[in-house]
């Protein structure tokens, strides 16, 4: 676990100006330490459909922002990411906390399983879990997972560059704590 | 969306931006966000009400972020005129102006009638010191035939002629060479 401090030096290392989006318990300690930041400025909003067009306005403003939120907000977010970020070629990173990640691994579910109904309603899987990666490539997003022992301040800058070098959104899919 | 052709008739700036062939009920808060990026400048959203209702937490959202540099127009025809003018749900029932000051803006406006709505636009523009944070503004409108829009060679507004893509960089680009 941990990474908080790595995460807030990557953040100021790519210039981060923003970061918008909805805290969950992953990202509950990034979002109260940047409460009281002195360069990143927080914009919480209220449904994260706008968090993709607000960062996309920010962009729009020369700002370099950050979108922060669940994989079920980035489920619920699908015409806003549609129709500002990946229309508007604008490069957003995208930090998703990954909730069910860690039962989809338990169950013993693999990414190149087919999402069936039967294994989507199925009690021992989240389906949040098991949509958000399909959900990503199929619109065209980018995406890496923070697995293991990596750092995922480490991955959050290499999906910043990304996002940036390619000029389209990008994501980093974190399933804990950054603490 | 349905005042982005007439806006393209009226104006024609590189700090224009049309939210068409983007995400219906997101004009305000991309706005809201240029105004974030930009606190030197006031930012406008001209927003239908159908497209406010589909986000009506960008109200809350504009006044936690305390975007003084914020002005956002609901323009209520009462129906979804690009669609052949259905009425939007409970039209003519909802008060936007109640929501906004419920919501917490500072600055609310209200004009049933639109002719007081373009005596009193000069002062609404003016930043106000004794109220800073977001302004809503509440007109009330007959409904229009624009009928759909699109981005295409065939429309006559110089913004509605290209991609969204390439527009948002002529936006982008007009805004880093303009200070305000």
């Amino acid at each position: 676990m941990g990474g908080l401090n790595e995460t807030l030096r990557t953040l100021a290392a790519a210039h981060i100006t923003h970061v918008v989006g909805l805290p969950d318990s992953t990202s509950a300690p990034l979002f109260r330490t940047l409460t009281r930041h002195p360069s990143v400025r927080l914009v919480t909003v209220t449904r994260e459909g706008e968090a993709f067009a607000i960062a996309s306005g920010l962009w729009l403003g020369g700002a370099r922002p950050l979108v922060v939120i669940q994989n079920t907000g980035l489920l619920e977010s699908g015409d806003s990411l549609r129709g500002t970020a990946v229309r508007m070629a604008a490069p957003i990173p995208i930090l998703v906390t990954g909730r069910g990640y860690r039962k989809m691994v338990r169950a013993g579910v693999t990414p190149d399983e087919p999402r069936t109904s039967e294994l989507l309603t199925r009690a021992d899987v989240d389906s949040a879990a098991l949509l958000t990666e399909p959900t990503l490539a199929a619109w065209g997003i980018p995406f890496e997972r923070c697995e293991g022992e990596q750092s995922p301040a480490e991955v959050l800058a290499r999906t910043i560059e990304s996002a940036r070098s390619h000029q389209r959104p990008s994501a980093v899919i974190v399933a804990r704590a950054l603490d | 969306m349905s005042v982005t052709r007439p806006w393209g008739r009226l104006s024609d700036h590189d700090l224009d931006f049309a939210s068409t062939d983007s995400a219906m009920g997101h004009a305000a808060d991309l706005a809201l966000g240029i105004a974030l990026a930009r606190p030197d400048r006031t930012v406008v959203c001209l927003n239908g009400d159908g497209s406010m209702l589909m986000a009506l937490g960008t109200l809350a959202t504009a006044v936690g972020a305390r975007a003084e540099n914020f002005v956002l127009i609901v323009v209520d025809n009462g129906v979804y005129e690009i669609t052949g003018n259905q009425p939007v749900a409970a039209s003519g029932s909802i008060d936007y102006a109640a929501m906004a000051m419920a919501a917490g803006f500072p600055r609310v406006f209200r004009f049933d009638d639109a002719r007081e709505y373009v005596e009193a636009v000069p002062g609404i523009l003016e930043r106000s010191p004794e109220a800073p944070g977001p302004t809503l503004v509440y007109v009330r409108v007959e409904p229009g035939t624009e009928g759909p829009i699109s981005r295409s060679e065939s429309e006559a507004a110089r913004y509605l002629r290209v991609s969204i893509a390439e527009w948002s960089r002529t936006l982008r680009d007009a805004l880093a060479a303009n200070p305000a």
